[in-house]
């Protein structure tokens, strides 16, 4: 057996020379300190994707991206293929994890100032890639076509219709007419299985690149200590092991929620019919719906709703760019404010999800 | 005996003085009796006449000038002859005040003038100038009497022929209602108050005695006598008086069986105005009892099919031959309940029985056995089925195909209970045989998807303890794995 194994990786060296590929992993060593857990969060995030793109593939096969179809191709799903109400429930619950596990894994590389010089591509990418995420939770929470996912688009586009010139147009473009119909679940199909996976991957790619090729940051003040008082972990097999069992807990964790908390369905959507009580968006979004419940409907001379999304899209534009307004912490000192700036928005959201979700 | 009968005729000759000087000193009267004029000859009968109230309460002017120029000067009050809304008005001045009326010895209720604005005949009419009517168009003008009076048009013998003078004219009534029928006088000539009112009987219900009089209004407004939740009170005002029916020799217990009723319930209780009220089955200005081989028609203006089917069975001859009455026999009248299956079949407490044994009609017992059994076994695989869909549900399992079959089986049971009424067992079988089979492939969906949801538990069980044991191993081997590293560090 061993032999064999040594005949075939010799046989793809002399075509790819692997050797060079695992004597640079070999020489990859990842730092070790207190804060070192967190370095798992973008494995576990990579991990969850890959079983989104296996599950959503597998649920594929018998979808049906139509108006008339999407809500008794998922019931069938569900009801008669094998694995089928597995499959849909994991995809589902994956989902919710992945955006939970890229916001710690955001958060993480935030209050650890990783994304300073010269990771700032790389924390580029990454935010890129959440907003995609996000983007991938929006469209894909409609594909069942169900009575709350029809209202809650219904909801989320209409937000995005109050912006002042750009607004109607981008509400038009997403809803592929005035109204949620069809023609907009067919448009969300679109964007779920082909243009967000496309640009994703390609985020992706260059993201691992990336993180491959400078490492893992150290936490600043660290990478000036002596190299004798530095623990260092080798990435290979050590650290790729850790993440391994990482792995296999959260796999755990999944196989439990998709079993004794599986994934509703719902009523199929209705058009006509008027919008049950206590429309919610995703969890995700929840912390800024419910901001915008609670400013007036007129600040001063400006709309209330316009004035928060403006003030949620420059948060979001100034937390994207931050390695390139945070000089301090590029400069390796420390930056509290920025501590304090990561601590108000955690709780925020946290407060304010916790806020909708009892509401 | 004497002495009362003096103070009696005392008292009319006084009055009758009275009333002369009133009318003595009343010019307007003397000098229109004079020109010999219609209203003053219909005046002397009038009750305001008796009162000693003069031309002038109602025309204005002056009654005791002796000029006519200056008992009529418009400067006195005269308004000549009351137009639109100001002749209920001149009524109004008398007739809404309690202390006029206390002092002319009245006993008349003073709210008759805002009754009247605010029923249907108070609204606008055509013209847009007045309401529809007026004191006048029911009681008529200068020789107004009382209306227990048999010469009043609104006396109980008389009133529907003044109700008729509207409300039969269809080129009228197309004014204000169109879709409105004109034939209730023809069709309370056929019923029974109507008969019996044309033979003398003012006890007997009239137009008033349901709609009310100054307050009419429209059967679809809420607050008429006659909206359809009110009719059994309306008709129970007359009908559930024992001393009132006596003469009649008629029960008095219809309202209190029908409040007990399916149909009392759900229109006295849950308000449901489909439901049939007293005049759905009776008829209302045609109100008679349905005869005895008509109820399956009357019955079936709601439940059609099973008067249908009722119709076309063998029962319909046999009923009509032993002078049954059809629905009635098994269902009863006024105090139907909702039907259950006991009433099928040949048990004691089975209406089947009542006619059918095993001796006698013998065929019919056989059937009705056979309905009962079948309708039985629906019934229990019904519910067998659905308690099993649910309990797969409330697992959490996907059953909504499940749900949907389970809606046609209910919809069998539902059949089956009408096809009852063709008391044929081949076409019954007809409904519930499918009935029972979908009930059976409902079971034996829900019983996989529960079968499914354990097999996923032991499943989850399975792939959990495996993962477990990889991920033990894993870390077993981590710890193997860096605690040689440190060694040969």
């Amino acid at each position: 057996m061993t032999m064999l194994l040594r005949k075939l990786y010799t046989w793809i060296d002399e075509r790819v020379q692997l050797r060079t590929l695992v004597e640079f992993l070999g020489k990859k060593y990842v730092p070790v300190h207190r804060h070192s857990v967190w370095y798992y969060f973008g494995g576990v995030s990579l991990f969850l994707f890959i079983i989104q793109v296996v599950t959503g593939i597998l649920l594929l096969l018998y979808y049906k991206g139509s108006e008339e179809l999407a809500f008794e191709s998922i019931q069938f799903i569900m009801s008669k293929v094998s694995f089928g109400w597995l499959i849909r429930s994991i995809h589902s619950w994956t989902a919710n994890l992945f955006i939970l596990t890229a916001m710690i894994h955001m958060f993480s590389v935030y209050f650890e100032k990783a994304y300073r010089k010269p990771r700032e591509v790389t924390w580029l990418t990454g935010m890129l890639m959440f907003f995609l995420a996000l983007g991938f939770g929006f469209s894909g929470y409609l594909l069942p076509w169900n009575e709350l996912a029809f209202f809650a688009t219904k909801v989320g586009t209409d937000i995005a219709g109050i912006i002042p010139v750009i607004g109607k147009p981008i509400m038009v473009f997403l809803r592929g007419g005035e109204e949620v119909t069809g023609a907009t679940l067919s448009r969300f199909f679109g964007f779920h299985v082909a243009v967000l996976p496309g640009a994703f991957t390609v985020l992706l790619g260059i993201h691992l690149l990336l993180v491959q090729r400078q490492g893992m940051s150290e936490p600043l003040g660290m990478e000036h200590a002596p190299p004798g008082e530095k623990k260092v972990m080798p990435f290979f097999p050590n650290f790729l092991l850790r993440d391994l069992l990482f792995w296999l807990i959260v796999l755990n964790l999944l196989a439990i929620l998709a079993v004794f908390f599986p994934w509703e369905l719902g009523k199929k959507a209705d058009l006509f019919a008027p919008a049950p009580a206590g429309i919610k968006p995703e969890w995700y979004f929840l912390f800024m719906f419910q901001t915008l419940k609670y400013i007036p409907a007129q600040v001063w001379v400006v709309d209330g709703e316009i004035l928060g999304i403006a003030v949620f899209s420059i948060a979001g534009i100034l937390w994207t760019f931050i390695p390139f307004w945070d000089r301090k912490s590029a400069r390796g000192e420390q930056n509290r404010f920025i501590n304090y700036i990561g601590l108000f928005v955690v709780f925020y959201i946290i407060l304010l999800t916790i806020v909708g979700w009892l509401a | 005996m004497k002495r009362p009968l003096l103070k009696g005729f005392s008292l009319i000759a006084a009055w009758v003085f009275l009333a002369s000087i009133a009318a003595a000193q009343d010019k307007c009267l003397t000098c229109h009796e004079t020109i010999e004029d219609k209203p003053s000859e219909l005046f002397k009968h009038d009750v305001h006449f008796s009162k000693g109230i003069s031309c002038a309460a109602c025309h204005g002017g002056d009654s005791k000038a002796e000029e006519m120029e200056e008992a009529m000067a418009p400067s006195k009050g005269y308004i000549g002859v009351p137009k639109g809304n100001v002749i209920s008005q001149r009524c109004a001045t008398c007739h809404s005040d309690s202390e006029t009326m206390k002092r002319y010895g009245s006993t008349l209720p003073t709210g008759q003038w805002e009754q009247l604005q605010a029923s249907v005949h108070g609204k606008l009419a055509v013209s847009g100038n007045e309401q529809i009517g007026q004191c006048t168009t029911c009681h008529g003008a200068h020789g107004i009497v009382s209306a227990k009076s048999p010469s009043s048009p609104v006396y109980a013998l008389r009133i529907v022929k003044t109700c008729a003078t509207c409300h039969a004219n269809a080129s009228y009534m197309r004014l204000y209602n169109p879709s409105m029928a004109v034939d209730q006088l023809e069709k309370y000539r056929t019923s029974v108050h109507g008969v019996r009112n044309a033979k003398g009987d003012v006890n007997v219900a009239e137009c008033a005695s349901c709609h009310g009089s100054h307050d009419i209004r429209t059967a679809k407004d809420v607050k008429s006598s006659v909206y359809p939740t009110k009719v059994p009170q309306t008709c129970a005002a007359c009908h559930s008086n024992a001393d009132y029916m006596k003469s009649y020799k008629i029960p008095t217990d219809q309202f209190e069986k029908f409040a007990s009723s399916v149909h009392g319930k759900a229109l006295l209780e849950k308000k449901d105005v489909g439901a049939p009220a007293c005049n759905s089955c009776h008829g209302n200005h045609g109100a008679t009892p349905p005869g005895v081989s008509s109820i399956s028609k009357v019955c079936g203006t709601c439940h059609a099919l099973n008067a249908d089917l009722f119709s076309s069975s063998p029962h319909k001859k046999a009923f009509d031959a032993r002078k049954l009455p059809e629905c009635e026999t098994c269902h009863s009248n006024h105090a139907i309940v909702a039907a259950t299956d006991e009433l099928l079949g040949v048990t004691s407490e089975a209406v089947c029985s009542r006619c059918h044994t095993g001796t006698e009609n013998a065929k019919g017992f056989a059937v009705a056995q056979t309905m009962r059994s079948l309708i039985e076994d629906l019934e229990r695989s019904v519910a067998h089925a659905s308690a099993l869909v649910d309990d797969a549900e409330q697992k959490g399992m996907e059953v909504g195909e499940a749900k949907f079959k389970l809606r046609d089986a209910r919809q069998a049971r539902l059949q089956s209970r009408t096809m009852v009424h063709s008391f044929n067992e081949g076409q019954f079988r007809e409904i519930v045989e499918p009935g029972l089979k979908t009930a059976s492939t409902v079971t034996i969906e829900a019983n996989e998807a529960i079968e499914e949801y354990f097999f996923r538990r032991i499943g989850l069980g399975v792939a959990t303890l495996i993962i477990t044991i990889l991920a033990f191993s894993l870390y077993w081997y981590i710890r193997r794995l860096e605690h040689r590293q440190s060694h040969d560090r």
